[in-house]
C-alpha cells in the first residue's frame, strides 16, 4: 500500500519529503519491468501504475494471456497427474491421518504393512501363474495308485496318548485338516513323469518358492537401501533449515477443520522431534571425552545383558524341548507335549517387555531405543522359530536322534505318511494361531483396558492408562508371521494368500486399535531409520527360512506316496533330469561349466572387482563433498569481505540517534522508504540518497526501514561460518 | 462467457477499462493516498486526453493473476455473501464486506490466519470490511500462477502479527502458536518455543538484529521448495 504517513511541517534536515518519496517511488515502479499484476499493492493502486506506466492503453497482446493460459493448463495437469499417482497406492488417505496425528515414526509401521501385503500377493501371482494356472490347464493324468509299502513299524500305529482328536469342522478348518487333499498343501500336487515337451509344473512347483524368496530379497533390499541413514554422509547443516518449514508448513488449501486439525498435530510432532534432535545434538557436542566412553559403555553394557538374557532364553526352550522328548514315556506327557510351546509362549511374552524396560532406562533417543528393541525381540523371536523347526526336523525327520525309524526311507515313515503335508499343518496352524493372537490382543485386552480406564478414575487406572502402541513388538508380529509365510512356501504353496488375507485384516484391527484405544507414544521417532531396520530384520526372517528351506531340497528324501518328487531322491534331482532330457549337449555342458568351480571363482573375484571399484567411488564422492563444504565457506567469507570493503568505502554517517540497531551499510544505497514497514519491492533505485539520522516522529513514521547507515564496526559482528561448522 | 450466472459480461468487465483520463477527484488512487498526494497529482501535468476506446486499456485480467473465468466465480461468490439489495453489478463493485462474511467462506474456514488474512487485503480504512478488488487482490496472490515473489511479500506481511514490518520474537511465537494448535498436547512448551524461536532466529537472521526483515524471510522462503504450492487458496 501506498501509504506516506505524516506530513509533519517540521521535519530533521535530511529526511526526504513525502513528496520526494512518492516521485522517486513512482519513477521507479513506471520504470521496472515488473508486470503491474506483480506488484504487491491494493488495486485501486495497481491502476494507477497502469496508468502512469500506459497512459495509452496498451492491449495486452491476446497471444500473451493464450500463452499464460496454455503454460496454466499444463501446469494443473501435471500437478493433478502427481495426484493421482500418489492416490493409487493402497490406503493412502489412512496413511496420511495416521502420520498426521501420531507422527511419521508409528506411520512407518503401517507403511511396512502395505510393503510386506504387497510382496505376499507378488509370491502368490508368482506361484499361480506357474505352478497352479498350467496345472488346471493341462490336467496332467494321475500317475496311478501309490505303492503299497511294507512297513515295519515298532509297536501298533495307535493314537499318540494324550493328543486330543476334535471331529468338529471348525476345528479342522483351524488345523488345516480339513484341506488335506486341496491344492493348499503339497499333498495334492501329482503330475505323470517327466518328458522334455510337455512344461515340467515339479520344476515349476520347485522353482517358484526360490523364486519367490529371492524376490522378496530384492524387494527388501532395495527399501533397505532407500532407507540408510544418510546423515552420517551429509552431517548436520545439510537439511532443510528448521525456519523454512516454519514458514512454509501451513497448507493453506485444506477447508475441512479434521484435516486441519491433523495439520496441526503434524507440525508440533514435526517441531518436537526436530527440537529434540537438535537438543540432543548439542548435548553430544558438549561431551567431554569421559563422557562419550562412558556413554559407550553403558550401550555396549546393555547389549551384552541383554544377549545374556537372549542366550538364556534360547538354552531354556532348548531344554524344555530336550526334555519333553526324553521323557516321552512318561504318564505326564500330555503336560510334556505342550511344554516347548508353553516356555516358547512365555520367552515372547516376556522377552519384549523386558528389553523395552532395560532399553529406556538408558534414555537413548528415541530412534536408538525402538530399533534396538527392536533388533533384539526379532533375534528371541527368530531364534524361538528356529528352535520350532529343529524339533521339527526331530521328530519327522530324524535330525540328531536316533535314526532307527528314518533308515528305510530317509524319514519317519511310521508316523507320517506324508511328511511335507504334515510340516504344511504345522506352519499353517502357526500362521493362524499369530493371527487369532493379535486379534484376541486388540478385542480382548486393549480394548477393556481402554473401558475401564476411560470409564473408572481411580489411581490405580490413572496409573495405568491407555495401551501405548509400541511399534516394535507389532513389527516383530508381522515379520515373525512373515517368517513362517516363507518357511512354509514349499510345503504350503497357498501360504502367502492366507497371509495376504491376515495381513489386510490386521492393518484394520491395528488402525482402530491405533486411533480408538491406544495413546500416542511421548517420545516420537522418525521414520528415517526404522524404514531401515526394519528391512534388516526382515532380511534375517528370509535367511532364517532360506536356510532350513535349501537343506530340504536338495538332501532330504520326499514322502513316497504323495506330492510331486515321490521317485526322487532329493527334490533338487529333478533339475539335472530335466537338463539331461530336455537341452541339447551344449546347453548341458554349459550349464554343466555354470555349475561347476571353475566359473565360480572368477565370478568371486569379478565381484569384488566390482566391489572395490564401488568402495573407492564413494569415498572419491565422499573427498568431493568434503570439498565443496570448503568452498562454500570460502565464498561466504568473500562475500563478507566485499560487505567490509563497501561499508569502509561509503561516508561515515553522521551521530546518530537513531534508536535501531545497526545494520551493514551495504543496505544503505536503499533509499529511505516510501511504504515505511513494508520496504518496497524491487531493487534499490538508482539514486541512493544520503542516509541521513532517523526521527520517529510522534505522528507516525513507524520503526526505520531497514536498511540505514550502519558503521563498519557493524561488519564485525557478522559471523563467518567456520569450517569446524559445516 | 455471459452465461446466466455470470454478471460480469465482457462489457462489465471492459467497464474497469481507462475512459481517458480521470480529473483529481476522480483520480483512481482511492483513499489510500493522502490528501496532500492527491493534490501533487493532481498538481502534475495531464497525460493527453483520448477518447474512451473499450478494447483498450486494461481488465482486472491484467491486473491480477486470475483468467476470466476465476474472476467471474470470484464474483460469483461474492454476490452471494452481499445482502439481497446489494448484489446487483454496480453496488457490488462498490460494496464492503465484513469480515464476519469472509471468513464463513469454507475456503478460510479452517485456516489459523484467516484474520490476519483480512486484515492484510483489507483497504478500508477501518479495516473490517473487504470490498470486491480486495478480494480479487486476496485471490490473485493466492493464485497457483502468482510469482514467489509477491506471495513471500504477502506471507511476510501476514505473519506479522503487529504490523510493524518485521518479524519480532512475539510474531515468530504467536506464528508458531496458530501452526501447532491450541491444544494441550500440540503446544510448544516455554522452553521448546524459544529453542525453536532462536533456532529461526539464527537461520534466518543474517543482520544479527533480533527481527527478520523482508529480505530476509524471502531469502529463507527461496530454500523451501514447497512454499508456493502450498500458499495456494483456490476458489
Amino acid at each position: 500500500m501506498l501509504l506516506p504517513r505524516s506530513v509533519s511541517s517540521e521535519r530533521a534536515p535530511g529526511v526526504p519529503e513525502p513528496e520526494e518519496l512518492w516521485e522517486a517511488e513512482m519513477e521507479r515502479l513506471r520504470g521496472s519491468g515488473t508486470p503491474v499484476r506483480g506488484l504487491p499493492y491494493a488495486m485501486m493502486d495497481k491502476r494507477l501504475i497502469w496508468q502512469l506506466r500506459e497512459p495509452a492503453g496498451v492491449q495486452t497482446l491476446r497471444w500473451q494471456r493464450w500463452q499464460r493460459r496454455r503454460q496454466t493448463v499444463e501446469r494443473r495437469l501435471r500437478e493433478a497427474a502427481q495426484r493421482l499417482a500418489r492416490g493409487l497406492g493402497l490406503w493412502e488417505g489412512a496413511l496420511y491421518e495416521i502420520g498426521g496425528l501420531f507422527g511419521t515414526g508409528i506411520r512407518s509401521y503401517f507403511t511396512f504393512l502395505r510393503f510386506l501385503l504387497l510382496l505376499n500377493l507378488l509370491s502368490l501371482l508368482l506361484t499361480a501363474s506357474f505352478v497352479l494356472l498350467p496345472l488346471v490347464w493341462l490336467r496332467p493324468p494321475d500317475p496311478g495308485p501309490t505303492l503299497n509299502l511294507t512297513l515295519q513299524c515298532p509297536g501298533s500305529r495307535q493314537s499318540q496318548p494324550g493328543v486330543l482328536r476334535f471331529h468338529n469342522q471348525l476345528w479342522h478348518v483351524l488345523t488345516g485338516r480339513a484341506f488335506t487333499n486341496t491344492y493348499l498343501f503339497y499333498g495334492a500336487y501329482r503330475v505323470g513323469p517327466e518328458s522334455s515337451s510337455v512344461y515340467s509344473i515339479r520344476l515349476a512347483y520347485l522353482l517358484s518358492p526360490l523364486a519367490c524368496l529371492l524376490l522378496c530379497f530384492c524387494g527388501t533390499l532395495r527399501r533397505m537401501v532407500k532407507g540408510l541413514p544418510q546423515k552420517t554422509l551429509l552431517g548436520q547443516g545439510y537439511q532443510a533449515p528448521l525456519s523454512a518449514k516454519v514458514f512454509s508448513s501451513w497448507d493453506f488449501c485444506i477447508r475441512v477443520q479434521e484435516a486441519a486439525t491433523i495439520k496441526k498435530h503434524e507440525i508440533s510432532n514435526e517441531f518436537k522431534v526436530e527440537l529434540e534432535e537438535g537438543r540432543r545434538f548439542q548435548l553430544m557436542q558438549q561431551q567431554t571425552r569421559a563422557q562419550t566412553a562412558c556413554h559407550l559403555l553403558s550401550y555396549l553394557r546393555v547389549n551384552i545383558l541383554i544377549g545374556l538374557l537372549v542366550v538364556g532364553a534360547i538354552s531354556a526352550i532348548f531344554w524344555a524341548t530336550k526334555y519333553s522328548q526324553d521323557n516321552k514315556e512318561e504318564s505326564l506327557f500330555l503336560l510334556l507335549q505342550y511344554l516347548p510351546p508353553g516356555v516358547i509362549a512365555l520367552v515372547n511374552f516376556l522377552g519384549p517387555l523386558l528389553f523395552t524396560f532395560l532399553v529406556q532406562l538408558e534414555n537413548y533417543p528415541p530412534n536408538t531405543e525402538v530399533n534396538l528393541t527392536l533388533i533384539w525381540c526379532v533375534v528371541l523371536k527368530l531364534a524361538s522359530l528356529g528352535m520350532f523347526s529343529v524339533s521339527l526336523g526331530q521328530t519327522i525327520l530324524c535330525i540328531g536322534r536316533d535314526k532307527s525309524s528314518c533308515e528305510s526311507y530317509g524319514y519317519n515313515v511310521c508316523d507320517y505318511q506324508c511328511w511335507e503335508n504334515s510340516v504344511g499343518e504345522e506352519l499353517y496352524k502357526l500362521s493362524i494361531f499369530n493371527f487369532l493372537l493379535t486379534v484376541a490382543f486388540a478385542f480382548l485386552v486393549t480394548l477393556p483396558r481402554r473401558l475401564l480406564v476411560d470409564r473408572f478414575s481411580g489411581r490405580f487406572w490413572a496409573w495405568l492408562e491407555r495401551e501405548e502402541f509400541l511399534v516394535p513388538k507389532n513389527v516383530l508380529d508381522i515379520v515373525a508371521g512373515q517368517t513362517v509365510t516363507w518357511m512354509g512356501l514349499f510345503y504350503c504353496p497357498l501360504l502367502p494368500l492366507l497371509n495376504s488375507v491376515f495381513l489386510f485384516l490386521t492393518f484394520y484391527i491395528k488402525k482402530y486399535t491405533l486411533l480408538k484405544n491406544s495413546r500416542a507414544s511421548s517420545r516420537p521417532f522418525r521414520a528415517s531409520s526404522s524404514t531401515f531396520f526394519f528391512q534388516l530384520v526382515l532380511l534375517l526372517g528370509l535367511l532364517l527360512a532360506a536356510v532350513p528351506l535349501g537343506y530340504v531340497v536338495s538332501s532330504i528324501h520326499s514322502s513316497w506316496n504323495c506330492g510331486l518328487f515321490t521317485n526322487y531322491s532329493a527334490p533338487w534331482q529333478v533339475v539335472p533330469e530335466l537338463v539331461a532330457l530336455g537341452l541339447p549337449p551344449i546347453g548341458q555342458r554349459a550349464l554343466h561349466y555354470l555349475g561347476s568351480h571353475a566359473f565360480s571363482f572368477p565370478l568371486l573375484i569379478l565381484l569384488s572387482l566390482v566391489l572395490t571399484v564401488c568402495i573407492s567411488q564413494t569415498q572419491a564422492n565422499a573427498r568431493a563433498i568434503h570439498r565443496l563444504r570448503k568452498q562454500l565457506v570460502w565464498q561466504v567469507q568473500e562475500k563478507w569481505h566485499l560487505v567490509e570493503d563497501l561499508s569502509r568505502l561509503l561516508p561515515e554517517p553522521g551521530p546518530s540517534d537513531s534508536p535501531g540497531p545497526k545494520y551493514p551499510a551495504s543496505q544503505a544505497s536503499r533509499p529511505q522508504s516510501f511504504c515505511p514497514g513494508f520496504p518496497c519491492p524491487g531493487s534499490p533505485g538508482p539514486q541512493a540518497p544520503r542516509p541521513g539520522p532517523f526521527v520517529v516522529d510522534a505522528a507516525g513514521l513507524r520503526s526505520p526501514c531497514p536498511g540505514q547507515h550502519g558503521a563498519p564496526a557493524s561488519a564485525r559482528r557478522f559471523r563467518f561460518p567456520s569450517g569446524a561448522e559445516l | 462467457m455471459g452465461g446466466s450466472g455470470s454478471r460480469l459480461s465482457k462489457e462489465l468487465l471492459a467497464e474497469y477499462q481507462v475512459r481517458g483520463t480521470p480529473g483529481p477527484r476522480e483520480l483512481a488512487c482511492g483513499p489510500l493516498l493522502g490528501s496532500r498526494v492527491r493534490e501533487l497529482a493532481a498538481g502534475r501535468p495531464r497525460p493527453p486526453q483520448r477518447s474512451a476506446n473499450p478494447r483498450s486499456g486494461f481488465a482486472f485480467q491484467d491486473l491480477t493473476f486470475l483468467t476470466k473465468q476465476e474472476i467471474l466465480l470470484a464474483h460469483r461468490r461474492f454476490c452471494e455473501l452481499l445482502p439481497q439489495e446489494q448484489r446487483s453489478v454496480e453496488s457490488s463493485l462498490r460494496a464492503q464486506v465484513p469480515f464476519e462474511q469472509i471468513l464463513s467462506l469454507p475456503e478460510l474456514k479452517a485456516n489459523p490466519f484467516k484474520e490476519r488474512i483480512c486484515r492484510v487485503f483489507s483497504t478500508s480504512p477501518a479495516k473490517d470490511s473487504l470490498s470486491f478488488e480486495d478480494f480479487l487482490d486476496l485471490l490473485s496472490v493466492f493464485s497457483d500462477t502468482a510469482t514467489p515473489d509477491i506471495k513471500s511479500h504477502y506471507a511476510f506481511r501476514i505473519f506479522d502479527f503487529d504490523d510493524d514490518g518485521t518479524l519480532n520474537r512475539e510474531d515468530l511465537s504467536r506464528l508458531v502458536n496458530c501452526l501447532t494448535g491450541e491444544g494441550e498436547d500440540t503446544r510448544l512448551s516455554a522452553s521448546e518455543m524459544k529453542q525453536l524461536i532462536d533456532n529461526i532466529l539464527e537461520e534466518s537472521d543474517i543482520d544479527r538484529d533480533g527481527t527478520i526483515n523482508l529480505s530476509e524471510f524471502q531469502h529463507v522462503i527461496s530454500r523451501s521448495p514447497d512454499f508456493a504450492s502450498s500458499f495456494k487458496i483456490v476458489l
